[in-house]
Formats: structure tokens, C-alpha cells, sequence
């Protein structure tokens, strides 16, 4: 079947609503059918290059632990005694495709050899060390393959040095071909003294490799012992960006590295901060720092880490390395808090030093170098803001940034990023992400806009070295029940089609047995997620349980968080999308999945993410110790249905890093009866009834602006809710009356504290 | 008077049976193929639709697996 998927189940989905959403998830397909496409074009090829009959064999080949195919790709043996050394060295080069638990896929791509050689590694180094971890001789195409990528990569590099942009080039070659384009040469800055060229030259100590041990150390040794030297010119402020412009790969080819030599920084102030003693930072955090802060400057770039596995204590470390001002970047408010919370935990930072700027708190720091930590909307907002944050922004915009810290970078949509980096002049910028699935052309933005990919944490190691959970992934297989399927199959109910699914009576039944079942045996705390409004406030309602959405306040959401945090009683929440990202909920270690949107990889693995974070003693999570699993993760399906493909599609990102689904077929356990809801025929008809008299747009998805931030949330809310979603009442009683889209309400409605008497009954019972 | 009538007799899980009966109904009068409808599991239709039931059943699935493009 193939290409099958770009079939059927997307046109029928394609309501008006989610088409963009449609769009996009098509792009990562053609992206993939690409990425393939490359190496092979054509079926006769295709045969030869499969054929791997002609590779030789080395004589020791069973002590090097990787196979390199003519077609770019490496298949890794993990149980090598080699397997770290050869790991460090190929995340760093090459993209991991696939790494289940015995043998990983990775793949040679330009922007993974783009991303290497701006580590510091060099094309001979690269070849090298490939050559001696093969078991096979290294086929010639490969070989081309990395010099022909690289050529060009790395050569030129972009320095900011005592506030002065400099063009660095250990080539003087390459900066008089770059000084022969107009753009470039009406750029620079020639200075009085000529030297033979014009070209500053000076001595800069080789690269300083750390982190591969053993059999690679000779060849990068040997690389980084010599002494380089460097030729530069400078360039003007201004022209930065179009310089860099000029220098992408659709113009010159050479993309720049940008470094910062922040240790010689004299003229901006430094910040007077520590990492605490506390803060040890994990084997694979230092890691990636190390990579960020390679030979004593730092370098932009991204740095891909699984959910839960420390992200804030990396970001926090980087700040704390460079001490200069930092601006930080979240994607919405609770996350700002998080973030300020952070800086506080891990450094000595001072409290005045460190200021939040959301819609809801604008501080501004007392002396000259401070942290700044506000969310992507609040920079890159365009409309009119109030004298106050005006006032912040332009602070913002006019001061020199150490170091531009973004977090959760993969959500960020492109032009805001652009938005964003042209607002703010920033010296290094580094971008966290768990889940660098955006794998449609957007990706290469973030290549060019921050950097390249600096460093992958492998999931399976973390979860073997007890950093992060070690989850059980199961799918709940819910036959549909007979009326449920027979309106399901009907075309006039076409759009009804999440809806009926979703409320399948059996899915609900697995779901409150999933939910008693942990809360009663284990004393687990769960977080159950649906993506469709209706269900969500269809099962809340139904289970008693507090639910979070896109409408619900920022004074409530907290409430209800903490008190699942803290109380005894509330064990478990409903949280429709608004939960996917950056909420931070380290008790809950189980998950129930009732509905989701439709295919998303990235989804699945930001929602597993919310579970991640290692809980319980340290020796009991190592492998081997006394709990095998200490987290779950289930997904409810209805067979037969959409619901099965999405699934399925859904999963393949956690698959490739070895994580295995587990179905489940019998849930609940037969004998449940009449213990469980929905147990009789007539309760099923009325819950059906009520499915199909819902309007259309009540049973649709959750519209929520493309990142639910505080702007959305507290001034002009935008959201495509109904009038009594907006007013808290959103009631099965109300659902004929409403209107659907609110028209009137778009960028007037400002929301306040609500009223506690007119908060939604479910919580008034809760917490009134 | 007892009337005899040739068919196929059809065993299967409960939606498939929905499946089958919603086929049948999409049909024109002329086409309909459902002779009699046992209970939740067994139906009772003309002999000679088993591969036309198949090939739907076997699209309707197919629109509901994926596999990862290679």
C-alpha cells in the first residue's frame, strides 16, 4: 500500500476546520516520501544498491560495531562493546532514522554533515572515523557523499567580538570569493591599516573534542593539537542579516556558523551568576553543552532532549556559562513561571535580577544585565500594546542579548521565529526541543534561523540509565458497539464520525476502568487527554473528574493543578490540547488517551512527554530494578474505525526511538456489568441521542490559536469556542442554543477573574 | 406453505454485521442483497455477493490500517 496514506481517510477529515492542520501533516509526508526519494529515484537503482553482496568485508569486522551502505545509511549494533564511542560519534554526524533496542538506522544527510562540521569536526575526521568503526570497507559513493556536503559547510564563520561582526575564514580563498559578491562587499568594513589582503589574522586554538573516548580520540586529537589560523573582516551591524542571506546554500553556499567569544565580551555587563552546588548536570546534559560550548565560545544551535529528561537545567546551565543577559522564550504563560521558578532553583542568580514579562506580570530588572523571561507572542506581538509593555519591548529590542534562550522550538511557527530573531539582537542562540518531528521544509528554517542540531539524547539509554520513566505503552483495542458503528457507517453522519468514536460506550467503559483501576489499586495519579471538546466535557461530567481547556482561566488552571498536585482527592484531571506542551505535571505517571488529533507523531510523543519525568527512588528505575514500569501510557481505540489509522501513524515517532506498543483486547474484563457506566442498552441510546443532536461545531475539535499563550489567553482571546464555552456555562443544557462560532466576541472579550457564582457547576462543587 | 430460498448464511463480529446491512442499504432496490437479518452476528443473504462483500470489507479496512511508507 505504500503511499497509501495519501489516500482516503485525509480527504474525509478535510472539514473546513482543520484543513490547515491537514496541510500541514501532508507536507510531512512528502517531506518523508523525499527524504527517500533521493537515494532512490528509480527502481533499477534501487536493486543495486540493495545488493550489498559486494561490500568487503573487513577481518576484524566483529569488533567494530557499524555498517555503512552506499545509499547514506548506518545501521548501528547497540550490544557492541563500542556502542557509546560509536553512538557520541554518529548522532553527531548523521540522522537517527530509527533506534530500537538492538540495531539503530541512522542516515547521512547534508544537514546532519552540516551540523557535524559546525561541532568542529572535520571532513577527514568524519571519513576517518567512519572508516575504522565500519565492518565494511567505506564505499566510495559515501565517501563523495560527505565531501561533497561539507565542501562548503563550515568554512566561514559569523563572530561577534567586542561588538564588532566579523567574517572568520581560516581560508582566505573563501573571503575574497564572498568579498567578490555586491551585497557582501558594500557590507564590510574595510579597515585603515591594510594588511597584504585587508584580512585580520590571528590564532585561534584548535577545537577541543570531548566526549569521544577510546579509538576515536587519535584522528580528532590530532585534528585539534594544531594551532588554525584565521583571516576576518568585519561587517556592518546592519547588513548582518543580508550578508548571512547571501551566504545560504540557494546563493554562495557557505553557510555561516555563528559563534560568540563571550568570555572576551568587555562591553557588555556580566551577569553575576552561578550554577548552585546543588545542580549537577546528568552525563548526557553535559553532554550537549559540551557540544554548545566547543572550543570555549558558544555556538547556536538546537539541542533535542526527551521530555522530562532536564531541558530547563541545560538551558540554565548554558546562561550560567556565558553570564551575560539572557532572554528567554516560552510558549505561554505558565511556562514563563516554570522557567523563572528554574533559573531561581539551579543558579544563584538574584531575585531582582530575573523578571517575568507576560501580559499579567511586567517587571523590569534593577541594574544593567538581567534575565528576561516572556513568551514568543509577547516579542513578535504586532498589534497595539499597552505604555507599560511598550515601554519593556523597546527595552528589549534596543539592549544586546548574551544569549537568546527558546524553548519548545518545534511549535514555533516560521515567521514568528523570523519576527522574533530580527526583533532581538542576540550574540547565541540556543533552541530546546524534545520532538524535532517538524520534518516538512520548516525544518531547514530552523537550521538556518538558530542553528543546527547540535545534540539527540538517544530515549532508550535515559530510560536505562533511570533519567527518565520508563512508560508501558499500550493500545486499548474498543469494539464499537452495534448502534454506535450502524451511524458511524451512515454518509449524513459524516462529520459526526470523531464524535461517534470517540463516545463509544465501550471506550468510556475501558476508560473509567482504566481510571478506577489505577486510582483505587496503585494510588496512581492520571491524566486523561481528549482533543475533542465534547468528549471531554461528556466524560468529566460523567466521572466527576476537574478538566482543563483552552477556555478555562489562568487563576483556575492553577487551582485545579495544584490541587491535583497536592490533594489526596483529586487523582485524576481531564485536559483537552491546551495540556500537550509545557504544562508541568512531574506526579502524574499515567495517561489515558480517549481522542487526539488525528495523525500527529509530534502529539503523541509531547503527550507521553507529560509522564516522562523519572519518579520514585533512583536504583529501583535502573534496569534490573524493582519496578519494571512505573508509568503508563494508554490509548483508547475503536476498531474499525479512522481511529485505528491515526493510531497507528500516531505511534511511529515513539517507535522509532524502541518504545513498543502493547494492545490490549479485553478492556473492561467482561464481568465488570453494571459496576461500569453505560452498562445497559437505553443508556447507551441516550448517550448516542445526545452525540447526534449536538451540533456540528460542538463535536468538532478544539480551535485554538496555534499556541494557546497568555495574549490568547487573558487580552484578545481568539479561540473559535461557543458564547457559553466563553462564559464558563458550557453545559449540555445550553448546546441547542449555541451559535457556534463567536464572531462578535473576536478581539474584544477581555477576560476577568470569574465570578464564583457563575463558575461551572462541576467545580463549583469542587472548590466553591 | 413452506417457501425455500438458496443463500449464503454469514457469520461475523458485531460492526462488520453493521457494515454489511449499511452496505446494503446504500444499494438500489434492484441490488439489495440481504435476504433476512438473524440476529447481531449472522445474516442471511443471496449466494452470489460473498466476493463483493469481501472486496468492500477488504477496502474498508485498508482505509483504516496504516503502514509506514518505505
Amino acid at each position: 500500500m505504500g503511499h497509501g496514506e495519501k489516500g482516503r481517510p485525509y480527504k474525509k477529515l478535510k472539514s473546513s476546520k482543520d484543513e490547515h492542520r491537514s496541510i500541514a501533516m501532508e507536507d510531512e509526508d512528502v517531506y518523508f516520501g523525499e527524504a527517500e526519494d533521493d537515494y532512490r529515484d528509480d527502481g533499477d537503482k534501487e536493486g543495486k544498491k540493495r545488493d550489498f553482496s559486494k561490500l568487503e568485508l573487513k577481518l576484524d569486522h566483529a569488533s567494530r560495531p557499524l555498517w555503512a551502505c552506499a545509499d547514506g545509511r548506518i545501521f548501528l549494533e547497540t550490544f557492541s562493546p563500542l556502542y557509546k564511542q560509536a553512538y557520541d560519534f554518529l548522532i553527531a554526524i548523521a540522522e537517527p532514522v530509527c533506534r530500537p533496542e538492538s540495531m539503530h538506522e541512522y542516515n547521512l544527510t547534508p544537514h546532519s554533515l552540516y551540523a557535524a562540521v559546525s561541532v568542529g569536526l572535520e571532513t577527514e575526521t568524519i571519513i576517518a572515523v567512519l572508516n575504522k568503526l565500519s565492518k565494511t570497507k567505506l564505499p566510495q559513493e559515501m565517501i563523495d557523499f560527505i565531501h561533497a556536503s561539507t565542501a562548503n559547510y563550515g568554512k566561514v564563520k559569523l563572530v561577534l567580538k567586542k561588538n564588532r561582526y566579523l567574517v572568520e575564514s581560516p581560508f582566505p580563498e573563501v573571503l575574497k570569493r564572498l568579498l567578490k559578491d555586491e551585497v557582501i562587499s558594500r557590507a564590510r568594513i574595510t579597515p585603515e591599516a591594510h594588511g597584504n589582503d585587508g584580512f585580520t589574522i590571528s590564532k585561534t586554538a584548535g577545537e577541543i573534542a570531548t566526549g569521544h573516548d577510546g579509538l576515536l580520540n587519535e584522528a580528532e586529537l590530532a585534528a585539534a593539537a594544531e594551532e588554525k589560523e584565521t583571516h576576518a573582516f568585519e561587517i556592518d551591524p546592519s547588513q548582518v542579516e543580508n550578508v548571512k542571506q547571501r551566504c545560504l546554500p540557494n546563493a554562495l553556499n557557505y553557510p555561516m556558523l555563528e559563534e560568540y567569544d563571550f568570555r572576551n565580551d568587555t562591553v557588555n555587563p556580566d551577569l553575576d551568576m552561578e550554577l548552585k552546588p546543588h545542580a549537577q548536570p546528568r552525563p548526557y546534559q553535559e553532554k550537549s553543552l559540551s557540544k554548545m560550548f566547543g572550543n570555549g565560545r558558544a555556538r547556536s544551535g538546537i539541542i533535542v532532549l526527551p521530555c522530562g529528561a532536564g531541558k530547563s537545567l541545560v538551558g540554565v546551565s548554558a546562561a550560567c556559562r556565558i553570564k551575560k543577559s539572557c532572554l528567554c522564550l516560552a510558549t505561554n504563560a505558565v511556562s514563563v513561571d516554570q522557567w523563572a521558578f528554574q533559573f531561581q532553583l539551579w543558579s544563584t542568580i538574584r531575585d531582582e535580577h530575573i523578571c517575568r514579562f507576560t501580559s499579567d506580570s511586567k517587571e523590569r530588572f534593577q541594574g544593567n544585565a538581567g534575565v528576561v523571561v516572556t513568551t514568543y507572542n509577547m516579542v513578535a506581538f504586532g498589534g497595539k500594546r499597552s505604555e507599560e509593555s511598550e515601554k519593556i519591548i523597546e527595552e528589549i529590542r534596543n539592549r544586546e542579548w548574551g544569549l537568546l534562550l527558546m524553548d519548545e522550538v518545534h511549535v514555533v511557527p516560521a515567521h514568528m521565529f523570523r519576527k522574533v530573531i530580527s526583533l532581538t539582537k542576540s550574540h547565541c542562540k540556543l533552541g530546546l526541543t524534545a520532538t524535532l518531528v517538524r520534518e516538512d521544509e520548516r525544518i531547514t528554517d530552523l537550521n538556518f534561523l538558530i542553528g543546527p542540531k547540535l545534540y539527540e539524547a538517544n530515549w532508550l539509554d535515559l530510560v536505562k540509565g533511570g533519567f527518565i520513566a520508563n512508560v508501558q505503552c499500550a493500545e486499548v483495542w474498543c469494539p464499537m458497539t452495534k448502534e454506535f458503528f450502524a451511524e458511524y457507517l451512515k454518509k449524513e453522519n459524516s462529520k459526526k464520525k470523531q464524535a461517534l468514536y470517540v463516545m463509544n460506550p465501550n471506550k468510556f467503559r475501558a476508560c473509567e476502568f482504566l481510571i478506577r483501576f489505577h486510582e483505587q489499586q496503585r494510588g496512581d495519579k492520571i491524566i486523561v487527554f481528549a482533543d475533542n471538546l465534547f468528549a471531554l466535557t461528556e466524560y468529566a461530567m460523567k466521572l466527576r473528574k476537574p478538566m482543563i481547556y483552552g477556555a478555562t482561566s489562568h487563576a483556575e488552571r492553577t487551582k485545579i493543578l495544584q490541587a491535583f498536585k497536592t490533594s489526596k482527592e483529586v487523582n485524576t484531571i481531564f485536559l483537552s490540547k491546551v495540556g500537550d506542551n509545557s504544562i508541568d505535571i512531574p506526579e502524574a505517571n499515567v495517561i489515558i488517551q480517549i481522542s487526539s488529533h488525528a495523525g500527529s507523531r509530534r502529539q503523541e510523543a509531547q503527550r507521553l512527554g507529560r509522564i516522562l519525568r523519572a519518579k520514585g527512588k533512583h536504583q529501583d528505575r535502573m534496569a534490573g530494578g524493582k519496578e519494571e514500569y512505573n508509568a503508563f501510557f494508554y490509548s483508547l481505540v475503536s476498531t474499525d474505525t479512522q481511529e485505528m489509522y491515526y493510531s497507528t501513524k500516531r505511534q511511529q515517532f515513539l517507535i522509532d526511538q524502541g518504545y513498543s506498543f502493547k494492545v490490549i483486547t479485553s478492556l473492561p474484563p467482561p464481568d465488570s456489568g453494571a459496576d461500569l457506566s453505560y452498562y445497559h442498552l437505553d443508556e447507551q441510546l441516550s448517550l448516542l441521542a445526545k452525540v447526534l443532536n449536538a451540533g456540528d461545531d460542538a463535536v468538532g475539535l478544539e480551535q485554538l490559536e496555534e499556541d494557546a499563550d497568555d495574549i490568547a489567553l487573558h487580552k484578545a482571546r481568539r479561540s473559535m469556542g461557543s458564547m457559553s464555552a466563553m462564559s464558563g456555562a458550557k453545559g449540555m443544557v445550553y448546546m441547542e442554543y449555541s451559535t457556534g462560532r463567536n464572531k462578535l466576541g473576536q478581539g474584544q472579550i477581555k477576560s476577568k477573574p470569574k465570578d464564583p457564582s457563575k463558575r461551572h457547576h462541576l467545580f463549583k462543587r469542587r472548590y466553591g | 406453505m413452506v417457501n425455500a430460498t438458496k443463500g449464503l448464511f454469514i457469520s461475523c463480529d458485531i460492526p462488520m454485521a453493521q457494515f454489511i446491512i449499511n452496505l446494503n442499504a446504500s444499494l438500489p432496490a434492484s441490488q439489495k442483497f440481504i435476504i433476512h437479518v438473524i440476529d447481531s452476528t449472522h445474516l442471511f443473504v443471496q449466494p452470489h455477493v460473498s466476493e463483493m462483500i469481501r472486496s468492500a470489507i477488504a477496502d474498508f479496512r485498508d482505509q483504516n490500517s496504516y503502514e509506514k511508507p518505505n
